[in-house]
């Protein structure tokens, strides 16, 4: 008798523990994780960019500028930034939005549009866990800032509409021209993809933004990131 | 079970909690390192697409 009323209770503080450590795991690291991944992909980022635009300069191509390389599944390849979010918010965007890709920073929906294109540049972030990067998602407001770099142009977006609340079958809130959106042509649109509610998987919050204005990166930042 | 293991491990008393310390370390060890990361996609957390389902 003893033995087994000593064997359940220890086996009670065990799943006790377990969770408690899944929890620190889950809200914690996870986003110790994340942030360092993230800065890890910016700085590879930064890295990349800083070769390329020292390589043109060695070798001018009179030829039309090469049609810009097709984006690599779970590699970053543009940096996002949204004021709204805060001052030093910023994540790197990787291409395909599969689980371990959302760990390392934000996804663009394979099959989307390419960043400042004609269509619709979707992309999907965390709202919890894994650095938290849509926590505010909520607070984005019409007319705030969407600034993204792929290393040589600047590009805004100016949010249109949103918070938008749907279900994940919704799946038409990414097509180029979202029906619920208000676009009625093509444009150069941009979607972001979040869960609602914070700590749920029932709905989906969305976003949408134009293209507002583009810069080649050596004008500088632009105004929407200037303080 | 841990009186079993407790009395299974060599030693004296603090050799016996050193032990047991290293042992309770390399289990949140893997635990953080293999079995979270593991058990974590299956919570809904990681749904924030509008495809995948």
């Amino acid at each position: 008798m003893r033995v087994i009323v000593r064997s359940v209770s220890e086996l009670c503080i065990t799943v006790g523990t377990l969770i408690v450590l899944f929890v620190v795991y889950v809200l914690f690291w996870t986003g110790v994780k994340a942030d360092h991944t993230m800065s890890d992909q910016i700085h590879q980022l930064q890295n990349q960019w800083s070769r390329q635009t020292a390589r043109p300069k060695a070798a001018p191509t009179p030829t039309a500028p090469a049609k810009p390389a097709a984006y690599k599944d779970g590699k970053p390849f543009a940096i996002m930034y949204i004021p709204r979010l805060g001052f030093t918010w910023n994540k790197p965007v990787l291409e395909d939005t599969s689980v371990d890709t959302l760990k390392k920073g934000l996804g663009h929906y394979a099959g989307t549009a390419r960043l400042g294109q004609v269509g619709n540049f979707a992309v999907a972030g965390h709202r919890r866990t894994y650095g938290n990067p849509f926590v505010d998602f909520p607070e984005l407001r019409r007319g705030d800032a969407v600034v993204l770099t792929d290393g040589t142009t600047w590009f805004t977006y100016r949010i249109d509409k949103g918070p938008y609340k749907t279900v994940p079958t919704d799946i038409e809130v990414i097509d180029p021209v979202p029906r619920k959106s208000g676009y009625t042509a093509s444009g150069r649109y941009l979607t972001l993809t979040t869960c609602d509610p914070e700590w749920g998987h029932s709905h989906r919050l969305i976003v949408w933004a134009h293209l507002d204005s583009t810069q080649p990166v050596e004008a500088g930042k632009p105004a929407a990131l200037r303080r | 079970m841990y009186g079993w293991i407790w009395r299974h491990l060599p030693g004296n008393a603090w050799v016996k909690a050193l032990i047991s310390l290293v042992l309770a370390l390399a289990v949140v060890y893997i635990l953080f390192q293999y079995v979270f990361p593991w058990a974590e996609p299956l919570l809904p957390f990681n749904d924030v697409t509008v495809d995948n389902q």
